[in-house]
């Protein structure tokens, strides 16, 4: 008994700490750290909750470069039981589909798994395309943006969130769901869980000699989508009209008659 | 790079087999929703570009006289399925109904609402079809050359634009934020084809809905609704700053709204964000109070008419992308807004 969870997560750069050049309009990425997608870490706080109800375990995984082992330390820091990195050159440069690929054939080499959990979305790209893409390659029933859960006699209940709907929903296992950004805070990472995945090295590595995909249909050659180009954003034209060193008093009363003018505000 | 999308385990495609613009429709609580009717008019133009049929695709139970408005806003042809496994949407049913239909009818161009629901369901539609999928795109160009439908999106960051091609798959597909495209006019008198199709088989959907209720207390103007939009950030400081900025919204029949920091602090709901993460609003008016304007929330308000920045930093980059702006601290400031905007309203006292 127990759930056998597959916890899917991304490395992102911290785009808290990323800083726009205010001259070029491009991002300063040097010494940009990498963090656990925030929102794959309230994904992860959801999986830890059902496992401490149900029991089961918690695999971690990821499709990145080898980096992405600090990643995997600090999820099994929070608790997560283990991990495993897929990692070859052969898998650069993927679009959602060939990642999801990836993921999608690792999974079918467990030995079994009820549910797969990720987070809504990542910070840096927010495709939120991952999801369904696994859940397509596996065949198996899938749920957006899901709030709670429950297991009730081998089918799990879902309780999930759209725009202006609450829906719940029986699921039939095994299956995957997304989790609903800052619908779950995450635990702090302990000492104690650090220690005991120093001494079970529980993750598991592994390339394309041990998932032998066809490497057509893997990274930038199994993906169906390239970024031709990028290009600056134009930015809209702003006039620009700031004051400044006056008091409030007058700050107020100069831009209410700004909009006046424009009669934004009859 | 000419290698990229050729796996041998799909279903081969030729591209030149695959013709015309598709737009999935989406209903929601017996109407079409808003994002999907934006999308028709974007996607006439493309249309008209490659010089093909804008398609639009329904699907459910009940349908009925729904099936003749996408033709008065400009689609060619409806396609619809009307089937009771379709009465209740799953993910799944749904994915795997518009895959078949797209398999059959080979659109070069598959274009999906970003609702909620519409990013649930449009990468299982490319996944089963095995073509790529781009999201939240903000743009579609067309090569004039080779008439490729070419997705444009902001990647990373929002000040860069990604340009995204799909080499040898197709459809093309993508989902596009709702509010980016304004919504088309209604012609009434205009008239598409109505085709009728089937689905054969679909799998099971695994789920069961048990409930559903809407979600009460949003008795709040929604902010993509609103004309005038007054919004906080970090430098708001607390969740009782924003019952200042309430307060502005209100005297100004707008509402409030924030950025991505509010939201992580827990001082305003996830629905009322702007910005990358949040949403894309066209507001007459928005006043960003103590939001330093980092690239990803200045995206989410390019389609605003005026933007007004209160900031205490002369040097907060919300400035560069406003065309008002008061450098001061916003708690001395917004009350004397509420003060002048009040007395103008009811009356000098």
């Amino acid at each position: 008994m127990g759930l056998n969870i597959v916890l899917l997560f991304k490395y992102v750069p911290n785009t808290n700490t990323v800083n726009v050049d205010p001259n070029t309009g491009t991002l300063v990425r040097e010494g940009v750290p990498s963090v656990v997608n925030p929102h794959d870490l309230d994904a992860a706080e959801f999986a830890l909750e059902l496992r401490e109800k149900y029991g089961g375990k918690i695999t971690a995984m990821i499709m990145a470069p080898p980096n992405a082992m600090k990643g995997i330390e600090f999820l099994l820091g929070m608790g997560v039981d283990d991990g495993m990195l897929l990692t070859d050159r052969a898998y650069g440069g993927a679009d959602t589909l060939a990642t999801s690929y990836v993921l999608a054939e690792a999974i079918k080499t467990l030995e079994h798994y009820d549910l797969i959990i990720t987070g809504q979305e990542t910070l840096d790209s927010s495709t939120a395309h991952i999801g369904a893409q696994v859940a397509s390659w596996l065949k198996i029933p899938y749920v957006y943006y899901v709030t709670e859960a429950s297991l009730d006699n081998g089918s799990l209940i879902v309780k999930r969130q759209l725009e202006s709907l609450i829906e719940s929903y029986k699921i039939r296992l095994p299956a995957l769901v997304t989790v609903l950004m800052h619908s779950h805070y995450p635990r702090p990472v302990t000492l104690e869980n650090k220690l005991k995945a120093v001494i079970k090295k529980p993750v598991k590595v592994l390339t394309n000699n041990d998932l032998k995909l066809n490497i057509l249909c893997t990274g930038l050659r199994g993906s169906p989508t390239v970024v031709a180009k990028t290009e600056f954003i134009s930015k809209i034209p702003r006039k620009k009209e700031i004051i400044q060193g006056k008091s409030p008093q007058e700050s107020a009363a100069w831009l209410v008659s700004k909009l006046n003018e424009e009669g934004i505000l009859n | 790079m000419s290698t990229a999308g050729q796996c041998p385990e799909w279903i081969p495609v030729n591209i030149n087999e695959h013709k015309n613009v598709w737009v999935y429709i989406e209903i929601e609580k017996g109407h079409i929703h808003e994002a999907s009717l934006q999308l028709l008019g974007k996607a006439r133009e493309v249309a008209n570009k490659v010089n093909s049929e804008l398609v639009a695709v329904m699907i459910g139970s009940g349908l009925g006289s729904l099936i003749n408005e996408p033709g008065m806003y400009g689609a060619d042809q409806v396609i619809y399925v009307e089937d009771p496994r379709l009465e209740t949407y799953y993910s799944l049913t749904y994915g795997e109904a518009l895959a078949q239909l797209a398999m059959k009818y080979k659109p070069e161009a598959f274009l999906v609402a970003g609702t909620m629901r519409g990013r649930e369901l449009a990468p299982y539609i490319a996944n089963n079809l095995r073509t790529g999928i781009t999201a939240d795109l903000t743009m579609i160009e067309v090569d004039e050359k080779t008439r490729e439908i070419i997705l444009v999106r902001p990647p990373f960051g929002a000040w860069q634009l990604a340009h995204i091609r799909t080499l040898k798959r197709r459809p093309v597909m993508g989902s596009v934020r709702p509010n980016v495209f304004p919504l088309p006019a209604k012609d009434e008198n205009r008239k598409a084809k109505i085709v009728q199709e089937k689905v054969e088989e679909l799998r099971e959907p695994g789920l069961e809905l048990l409930e559903r209720t809407e979600i009460k207390g949003s008795e709040e103007m929604p902010i993509e609704k609103a004309e005038i939009l007054v919004s906080g950030g970090r430098g708001i400081g607390s969740r009782d700053g924003f019952e200042m900025l309430k307060k502005l919204a209100q005297l100004m029949g707008g509402t409030y709204a924030g950025s991505r920091k509010a939201v992580d602090m827990g001082w305003i709901q996830h629905e009322r964000q702007v910005g990358q993460t949040g949403k894309t609003v066209r507001p007459n008016l928005y006043i960003a109070v103590a939001i330093s304007g980092a690239a990803q929330h200045v995206f989410g308000i390019r389609e605003a008419k005026r933007v007004v920045a209160i900031n205490n930093d002369p040097n907060a980059p919300i400035f560069e992308s406003a065309d008002y702006g008061i450098v001061g601290d916003y708690k001395q400031v917004v009350p004397e807004l509420i003060k002048l905007i009040d007395e103008k309203k009811n009356g000098k006292k």
